[in-house]
């Protein structure tokens, strides 16, 4: 039997390194089962996850392990006696997460060792490569590609294989294959799993790429906040090009490919290929005016190809089981699957690849088990600070980027931000507002400037300051945003604003005519009263109260002066008799 | 290479690949606004102010960097570029920190440069001084001597100790200027078109002026005996001595100006014989009449209006007041001129009748102070309520005391009577100061409901095609001569444009202009340098006289008054694309008021300084020290909002270096950099 601990960045912040610390210091080397280590499994809301194998069978997932747990977890499956850790194991209901799901991208991840070749070699790892090198021509690669449909996932959704073909096409020896793994949305981590999870398939991927354009050398652009990652992808690099995956004469052929990889420099703006460009020449990551593109002249001014590391982590499922196969998946325009990273109001949040075509619906209800505390959903996010809100009466639109931009939301790279009616829109708004004008590079006007005048008119809002006029001139600014902003960062980051004001313009007049927000969200506009009615005069509330706000005698109902209250909510929290409304 | 064809704004522009649409618009005489893009570095695209719209094409394109196919249609003028470029207009001037002109210049009604002619003052270039305020009138001496200075009330030296003394060093050029080599305007060639002009006071004497310089032969019609309207007849000699109007209006004839006195519209000439002679006619006729005093008995004799009394006095015919009583209703600078005269013209006891206190009244402090000086009574909070006279003649005023109640619209506490309350004094005469009227006699066009010649605000054009107005006669609000020459430079451009075949109507200018409280705090900082007082002749002495009542400052003087100037206003104005742009089409930046780019000042470059609070980030210092000068001794930091450009200086040789350069100074698009001298 095999014991293997999920040690992706989220179980190791739950406490996987633990649970395996204690499982280690527990087993000998006499024991007859093994213990090993996994990627990411991609349920977050469970981690951290401890799995039984039997050789290739899972026999058990345990979850919400603890350090504690292991000398349970250690007996029983010396005792080969798993009812005894029953207690631990998954539940069904929970279990469906994964069952529902069609895993192409992450078809390793949580099953192989991230940190062996031969974990990856055994899931038929290069296989795709050697296919590649052995018996396709580059133009037989990209046509593979054209059939499979394979579309940019980081985003925009531009096919795939034009762009191969079109930096394959640009004239000149010195050519570039670049991974975008900046990935920066707040909310998404489906790349930072695939590199921590199963490196190998971007390489393989990146290298099969590689051999399509025509590219001498291969480079991951991968964000420095992601140290985990590094580490694997690193360890991966090394062993690849110990086996002579990497390097001259790869495999024997004449293809041969530099492989390395470069931290990123922090900054948003960076996963905008032309400043990621910018950034690996060591430059000020900053947007380059297109045209030229960077398939003619990109890093270095040579023809260069860039895609984001779930694009990738597709190419060698594709090869080895054919393009027809992943387009048998998805919509007539969205092809094969996607990976949305879930999280928000969910009751279960994680990594979720599902075929195109589903709905919003299944993705949260479904799979996702609907809204944590029985509370109502309000809307969803998809596409980061790119992206917009989806409000709940369109929930069955279909996965698709087609459908989906039809909202005035996008594809985006996976981020799936789930909300409730506890979400005040315009301060969701002003949260993404206060990411795009902090993380704009700076370059040109309309996002410099206009991102910062629209966070100001949105903070004004919430605050209660807002103005008659206010909701036209963010309009105002949004649309010559959209269209004056240099690159596409500039240019999508008026979507949550604009779609929050599409779908719930009322909340925004509620916080500008009445100074109320009706979620109850924006600190500046609420106020705590307590019903003398109700109140049992417990002091409860008054002990608690940071600034005390709260005055009045045991045992007779208490007063919160207004003045002074600041609005922190705890003495709506704690008391015990409902006594507390917040307005 | 090949040539292609594309439409710009329905242009039809032949041009080769790899030219930029930009390129291709400059070469086709079609302007496209643009502050990042210089052609001596690589395309960089940050301003956004070069977009245009292409037919079938989905987004807007940045015209300094894109290579149009051939065919494309563009437009750089659709609602959707204009949108755009509006507001990356409104967005770059919310966030820039600076004043393009001097508070002064702002406040000058008629936009003189005041900053500019005080620094030429303070360098003894009183011919460039001159040069400058005639950039908007004709008559720098005369105003210098009467104007009641706007640009000295937002002067803000106040804020350091007290603004400078704009309307003397203007009065002290001006009359530098006339004593030898008088600067001269040049005259553009002919143009074979006629204007006539109707007033020859300072609106009309200035719109004759301007015109003239364009070219236009131009004639002034005056019912007086001498040009200068109210300029001559309506301020006494001692503020105004008549030889400097002569001057200043000789100078104007010397144009080439047709000047026909004693001509009476209506009386020795119509409207339309005017109109059939000229291609344009100006009216500048000004308010001639006095406003009555409005209470009973005012028809006795006696009763003087306050513009009648001054013009007779100067026309050599004064009323015959020596040892009597006169009082004198109003509290302006009419009001101050008549009570002033009335003293000369020795009176025995002169008052004035004013309804508030002495700090609402609109006269110049100074007049007030001189006038008690020279023994004027001022009977605040008093307001006519009967004029009393024998035998037809006025023998008592009857005065209805007053208090100041609530203040009203304009912020003036209204004075109210006091119920039963009054108080008489025993006069010979009483002159009404209290406004003019136009009279419309003669000039056969509209009228406002308020009584004054109805023109258009901003093509001065009355209900006559070819007739336009200027001067106190369109005005309601403050009637000062500087504000009706403000109307006539305006009018004189519209009517220029109107005489070439397309009139372009006035439009206010846009100007950055920096917060007030930011400012005064900076000031409070600065060291203190007392304003100079221009001396008077003792009171008992010119009260005696109408002879000049001012004693000229020295030229050393005058030139230390003026090195006071703060230069609030940008060294740059004159080349500063930034504005140029702002004004390519009408913006509203206050409406995205917002904070401020994090601004400092610094002289690290030792030869430039450079204030980063008018930076705009184009990045052409950075990109040209790069890639022209080859020095990369610029670059960007921070991110977003707070992104400045900082110098980079751990190599002592290197700034060194850079001494000399002065590429990023030359390119620079506003008035961040600064060579210092």
């Amino acid at each position: 039997m095999r014991i293997v601990v999920g040690e992706g960045s989220c179980g190791i912040a739950a406490g996987a390194g633990k649970v395996y610390d204690a499982l280690k210091a527990l087993i000998t080397p006499d024991d007859s089962f093994s213990l090993e280590i996994t990627g990411c499994i991609g349920m977050c809301f469970l981690e951290p996850i401890v799995d039984i194998y039997e050789g290739e069978d899972l026999l058990t997932r345990l979850v919400h392990v603890e350090a504690k747990d292991a000398e349970k977890i250690v007996d029983a499956v010396k005792a080969g006696d798993l009812e005894a850790i029953e207690s631990l194991k998954i539940k069904d209901d929970d279990a469906s997460f994964l069952t529902q799901q069609t895993r192409i991208a992450l078809r390793n991840c949580g099953i192989i060792d991230p940190t062996d070749i031969k974990s990856y070699k055994a899931k038929d790892g290069y296989k795709a490569l050697e296919k590649v090198l052995k018996t396709m021509t580059p133009e037989e690669v990209i046509e593979e590609i054209k059939t499979s449909g394979l579309a940019g996932r980081g985003g925009a959704g531009f096919p795939t294989w034009f762009k191969w073909n079109a930096a394959r096409g640009s004239k000149g020896e010195e050519k570039y294959l670049i991974c975008n793994a900046d990935e920066g949305d707040p909310g998404a981590f489906m790349d930072r799993a695939v590199i921590e999870s199963d490196p190998h398939n971007l390489i393989e991927g990146m290298l099969i790429a590689a051999y399509a354009i025509g590219a001498k050398e291969a480079i991951v652009y991968v964000r420095a906040e992601y140290p985990l990652a590094i580490v694997r992808l690193e360890n991966a690099i090394a062993q690849a090009t110990e086996e002579g995956l990497i390097g001259d004469h790869i495999m024997g052929t004449d293809f041969s490919c530099k492989f390395r990889y470069m931290a990123g420099a922090g900054a948003f703006v960076c996963g905008e290929e032309t400043a990621l460009i910018e950034s690996l020449e060591g430059k000020r990551g900053m947007p380059r005016l297109k045209p030229p593109f960077p398939a003619a002249a990109g890093y270095r001014l040579k023809p260069s190809n860039i895609n984001n590391v779930e694009t990738f982590a597709n190419v060698a499922w594709i090869i080895n089981n054919g393009g027809e196969a992943f387009a048998a998946m998805g919509t007539e325009g969205s092809k094969g699957t996607k990976v949305f990273a879930l999280t928000g109001k969910v009751k279960r949040g994680g990594l979720v690849e599902i075929p195109m075509g589903q709905t919003l619906r299944h993705v949260i209800f479904d799979i996702g088990g609907g809204i944590r505390n029985e509370k109502k959903i309000k809307a969803v996010q998809m596409g980061g600070p790119s992206g917009g809100c989806i409000p709940e009466n369109l929930l069955d639109t279909v996965i698709d980027y087609k459908a989906l931009s039809a909202t005035g939301a996008i594809m985006g790279s996976g981020g799936m931000v789930v909300m409730d009616e506890n979400t005040c829109m315009v301060g969701m708004a002003r949260f993404f507002l206060d990411f795009t004008s902090k993380e704009s590079c700076g370059k040109c006007v309309h996002c410099r400037i206009g991102t910062k005048r629209m966070l100001e008119i949105l903070t004004r809002i919430v605050n209660g300051e807002g103005e008659e006029g206010d909701i036209e001139l963010l309009e105002e600014l949004c649309n010559a945003i959209k269209d004056g902003a240099l690159c596409g960062l500039g240019q999508t980051a008026p979507n949550p604003v604009l779609t929050t004001i599409r779908y719930f313009r009322d909340e925004y007049e509620a916080h500008i005519k009445e100074k109320k927000c009706p979620a109850k969200e924006c600190v500046e506009l609420l106020s705590y009263h307590i019903d003398p009615e109700k109140c049992k005069g417990c002091t409860m509330c008054a002990k608690k109260c940071p600034v005390q706000a709260i005055s009045g005698e045991v045992k007779n109902p208490h007063e919160i002066d207004q003045n002074v209250c600041i609005k922190c909510g705890q003495c709506y929290t704690l008391c015990k008799f409902g006594a507390i409304s917040v307005e | 290479m090949s040539e292609i064809k594309i439409t710009i704004d329905g242009i039809e522009c032949v041009a080769q690949t790899g030219e930029t649409i930009l390129d291709i618009a400059k070469k086709n005489g079609i302007y496209i606004p643009t502050l990042c893009h210089d052609e001596s570095v690589a395309k960089y695209g940050a301003c956004g102010l070069c977009l245009v719209e292409g037919e079938g094409l989905p987004k807007l394109m940045r015209a300094c960097s894109t290579f149009p196919a051939d065919g494309w249609v563009l437009h750089t003028d659709s609602d959707r570029v204009l949108r755009a470029r509006k507001v990356a207009l409104e967005l770059l001037m919310s966030d820039h920190d600076g004043d393009c002109k001097g508070p002064c210049s702002l406040n000058c009604p008629a936009g003189t440069d005041c900053m500019a002619y005080v620094n030429q003052i303070a360098k003894g270039n009183y011919h460039e001084a001159v040069k400058i305020i005639k950039e908007k009138f004709p008559f720098p001496a005369s105003i210098g001597h009467v104007c009641p200075h706007p640009c000295e009330d937002a002067c803000r030296r106040q804020y350091v100790e007290a603004s400078i003394s704009i309307a003397y060093l203007k009065r002290f050029a001006g009359l530098k200027d006339l004593e030898k080599d008088t600067w001269k305007p040049e005259v553009a060639p002919e143009t074979g078109k006629k204007v006539a002009i109707i007033g020859g006071g300072p609106a009309g004497m200035t719109a004759a002026y301007f015109l003239r310089t364009y070219g236009h032969q131009v004639t002034v019609y005056d019912a007086m005996p001498n040009m200068g309207g109210m300029l001559r007849y309506g301020i006494p000699e001692y503020r105004l001595p008549k030889k400097v109007v002569d001057r200043e209006v000789k100078e104007i004839e010397d144009l080439g100006v047709e000047l026909k006195n004693n001509v009476k519209i209506g009386k020795d000439i119509s409207l339309d014989e005017i109109r059939k002679a000229a291609d344009a006619t100006i009216l500048a006729i000004g308010c001639w009449v006095s406003t009555k005093v409005g209470c009973p008995g005012e028809e006795a004799e006696g009763v003087l209006g306050g513009i009648d009394f001054l013009r007779q006095n100067i026309l050599g015919t004064p009323y015959d007041i020596a040892g009597k009583n006169v009082a004198i209703v109003g509290g302006g600078n009419t009001a101050m001129d008549a009570c002033r005269s009335a003293v000369r013209l020795g009176a025995e006891n002169v008052y004035v009748i004013y309804r508030r206190t002495r700090n609402e009244m609109p006269a110049d402090d100074e007049e007030i102070e001189e006038a008690i000086e020279e023994g004027v009574q001022f009977k605040f909070l008093t307001n006519p309520a009967e004029i009393l006279s024998e035998n037809g003649h006025v023998t008592e005023i009857k005065l209805q005391v007053m208090e100041l109640g609530e203040p009203d619209a304009s912020g003036r506490r209204s004075p109210v009577p006091v119920e039963g309350k009054f108080e008489t004094l025993k006069v010979d005469n009483v002159i009404a100061a209290i406004g003019q009227k136009v009279n419309p006699e003669g000039v056969d066009v509209e009228l406002t409901n308020r009584g004054v010649i109805a023109a258009d605000e901003n093509t001065f054009r009355t209900n006559l095609e070819d007739v336009f107005a200027v001067g106190d006669a369109i005005k309601t609000g403050d009637r000062i001569a500087i504000a009706a020459i403000g109307t006539a430079n305006k009018a004189a451009d519209v009517v220029d444009s109107y005489l070439k075949g397309e009139l372009v109507p006035y439009r206010k200018p846009f100007y950055s202009e920096r917060d007030l409280e930011t400012v005064k705090a900076e000031l409070a900082q600065k060291e203190k340098q007392a304003r100079v007082k221009v001396p008077k002749r003792p009171a008992e002495e010119r009260k005696k006289d109408f002879n000049d009542i001012v004693i000229e400052l020295s030229e050393e003087e005058v030139q230390k008054e003026a090195a006071r100037c703060l230069e609030c206003g940008c060294h740059d104005f004159h080349d500063c694309t930034l504005i140029e742009c702002a004004n390519c089409m009408e913006i509203c930046p206050s409406r995205l008021k917002g904070e401020i780019h994090p601004g400092f000042v610094e002289t690290k470059l030792i030869t430039i300084e450079r204030n980063q609070n008018k930076c705009v980030l184009c990045n052409l210092c950075v990109r040209t020290c790069d890639e022209v000068a080859k020095k990369g001794i610029l670059g960007l930091v921070g991110r977003g909002f707070t992104t400045v450009i900082k110098p980079e200086f751990n190599d002592p040789k290197t700034i060194e270096g850079c001494k000399d350069c002065h590429k990023c100074f030359d390119i620079c698009p506003t008035g961040a950099l600064k060579l210092l001298q």
